[in-house]
């Protein structure tokens, strides 16, 4: 037995020293829920249907991708990436261009293609709150901004990206068709009444683990995030009443080593069944707009892509435009 | 660090024919090493940080013009002083319990101390914050003995960071004093006693000196170590309580802005080198138990 076991350890340990083949295909996205949903929904159809094997990394990080490509050593093929940061880096040169004549953008989502990149999925910043834990939830980013009528915590993704600033114009009364270029200034100053009662969180398990345990009763979260905590049986609600929408992206690295294998990746992982497997798994909606026709119905109904109503869209190309001098001053006011 | 005629005079054992190959030739491989994995890439991020997004110091300038860096250095070394200074606190009575108790006890001690190093720092941060959070154990358990009504606010502040660093760093403090203290002669303390001195005394006037360069080993370390910490600030504590390598992780990953990146861990840099500088003069290496 011991024995047995010594030779699976050495076998474990030659397998992960051996670096991938040339022919393997490496994946980089954000990790959690989301990756392994990927994997499933994706990277094992990928493999089934070519025989390739896909190789999964993350997270996702711009300044090694950047490094990567800089070294000429590029070791991801397939990225998930921030869809204004994939508008931004293409223009930057680097990413390579996506090969239209093998994946089929016609029936995509046009929100979401560009000649770098095309759409991973895409999510809204909803309002979530744990009903057991207050008496009332905030319906909107007016009542989420306001601490009088909704006192106590609450959580707001930490990063420089469409989201928070928008839900601020919006809770101080800019209306949806009206919030770019962002008044960046009125913005803050919004952000400025209830900073004290901010919880910031950098990735989706926190923000669930802020909301489940009530140390932020409420807070703006992915939808797929509320989903999850919902199905797991915690009694929250989600007010989808503007609710802002971004996308990931997939993009290509320039000079990644498979290019064409990535292009066929790409190909598959936004077709209408791959597209509606993943949004099965994470709640995010499909960005190829024959998915809803080979899902269930009840379930396209929890997507965002359902909740056009009150939609409002982050605008990714203003974002781009504008993402570094916003970063800098973002990290700037949150660090004051 | 040991010096051919430092050897000597010491009276060395090794033979001196022997002892030429303890000179600076066996030391390349490591020199190589350190020029590969330390000098180059400290020189590359020194060129893009007066290189980019234009030549000139204008990074610099930048950073060191903003009120805003500027406070998160002043808060790094705040942070930092702080987590040292309760680190020795909790430290220096922990290292004297294990150097005087029976040894067994000790080493079961020791094996407490090893395995918390061990555990993985991220499990070990999100424990914290299981534990402080509003509704965590600690808030859960003061409320219900009626010691408070309101939950304390114990995590996302400075209070979340200094307990989440301090429990990291106390290892760090314990082990270097530990050494230090078992080292002292129990006779010493026996003398203090028949000259007079009480315990308060004896504690004051005899051991904490003759501790001292113990504390000071520790102390830098857990300091410097502190300068560069990331992971449980970042966790632990709010955004108004960033310190530097958050900045960094900023600039680097988030921003893309590699000038501004290497401008500030340059600067972080060349302050921990010149506290290393300070303390070397003031404690020596040798009374640093750096031999």
């Amino acid at each position: 037995m011991k024995k047995i076991l010594a030779l699976a350890a050495a076998a474990a340990t030659i397998a992960t020293a051996m670096p991938a083949t040339a022919a393997d295909l490496v994946i980089s996205s954000w990790g959690g829920t989301t990756q392994d949903a990927q994997k499933i929904a994706w990277a094992e159809k990928f493999t089934e249907k070519t025989g390739i094997n896909v190789l999964q990394d993350g997270p996702t990080d711009y300044g090694k991708l950047k490094a990567m490509v800089e070294a000429g050593s590029v070791t991801w093929d397939v990225v998930d990436v921030e869809g204004d940061y994939a508008a931004q880096a293409g223009k930057n040169g680097l990413l390579e261009k996506l090969d239209f004549s093998v994946i089929d953008k016609t029936k995509l989502d046009p929100r979401f293609v560009t000649d770098y990149s095309v759409g991973s999925f895409y999510y809204s910043f909803v309002i979530g709150c744990n009903k057991d834990a207050v008496e009332a939830c905030p319906k909107t980013w007016a009542d989420l901004f306001d601490i009088e009528k909704f006192p106590g915590k609450r959580a707001f993704y930490k990063w420089s990206a469409p989201g928070v600033i928008e839900a601020a114009l919006l809770a101080d009364g800019v209306p949806a068709d009206k919030l770019y270029p962002l008044d960046l200034d009125r913005a803050f100053k919004k952000l400025d009444t209830i900073k004290p009662e901010i919880i910031w969180w950098t990735g989706g398990a926190q923000s669930q683990q802020l909301l489940a345990s009530a140390e932020a009763p409420f807070g703006s979260l992915w939808n797929g995030r509320m989903t999850a905590l919902a199905q797991s049986g915690i009694n929250v609600e989600t007010s989808w009443e503007q609710n802002i929408t971004a996308a990931d992206s997939l993009v290509v690295p320039k000079g990644a080593k498979n290019k064409e294998a990535a292009m066929q990746f790409i190909a598959l992982a936004t077709s209408p069944q791959a597209q509606a497997d993943l949004a099965k798994a994470t709640g995010y909606a499909p960005i190829n707009l024959d998915s809803p026709k080979v899902m269930d119905p009840e379930l396209a109904k929890t997507l965002p892509d359902a909740q056009t109503a009150s939609q409002v869209n982050a605008d990714m190309s203003y974002w781009a435009e504008n993402r570094d001098a916003i970063g800098e001053r973002w990290y700037a006011w949150q660090a004051e | 660090m040991l010096s051919r005629t430092d050897a000597r005079a010491e009276g060395s054992k090794i033979p001196a024919h022997r002892l030429r190959f303890t000179d600076f030739d066996l030391t390349l491989p490591a020199l190589g090493l350190l020029v590969l994995f330390f000098v180059v890439p400290v020189a590359i991020l020194l060129a893009r940080s007066v290189s980019e997004p234009v030549p000139g110091l204008g990074n610099y300038a930048e950073l060191l013009g903003s009120s805003t860096y500027l406070r998160i250095f002043a808060n790094t070394f705040i942070v930092s002083g702080l987590v040292t200074l309760v680190s020795l606190l909790i430290g220096f009575p922990v290292a004297w319990a294990l150097a005087i108790m029976p040894s067994r006890l000790a080493s079961v001690v020791f094996a407490i101390l090893l395995l918390s190093m061990w555990t993985n720092l991220l499990a070990r941060t999100y424990a914290w914050m299981v534990l402080l959070q509003r509704t965590g154990v600690i808030n859960k358990l003061l409320i219900g003995l009626g010691l408070i009504d309101k939950p304390l606010p114990l995590v996302n502040n400075l209070t979340g960071v200094t307990i989440g660093m301090t429990y990291i760093m106390l290892p760090f403090i314990i082990l270097p004093l530990y050494g230090v203290i078992r080292k002292i002669d129990p006779a010493v303390l026996q003398a203090a006693a028949l000259c007079g001195a009480n315990r308060w005394q004896a504690l004051v006037r005899v051991l904490l000196p003759l501790a001292i360069p113990g504390m000071a080993a520790g102390a830098l370390m857990a300091f410097v170590m502190s300068l560069g910490y990331f992971v449980t600030p970042a966790l632990l504590g709010g955004t108004a309580n960033m310190m530097l390598a958050e900045l960094i992780a900023q600039f680097v990953q988030s921003l893309v802005n590699w000038g501004m990146g290497g401008a500030a861990a340059l600067v972080l840099l060349v302050v921990t080198l010149a506290l290393y500088a300070v303390q070397l003069r003031f404690f020596g290496t040798d009374r640093m138990g750096g031999r």
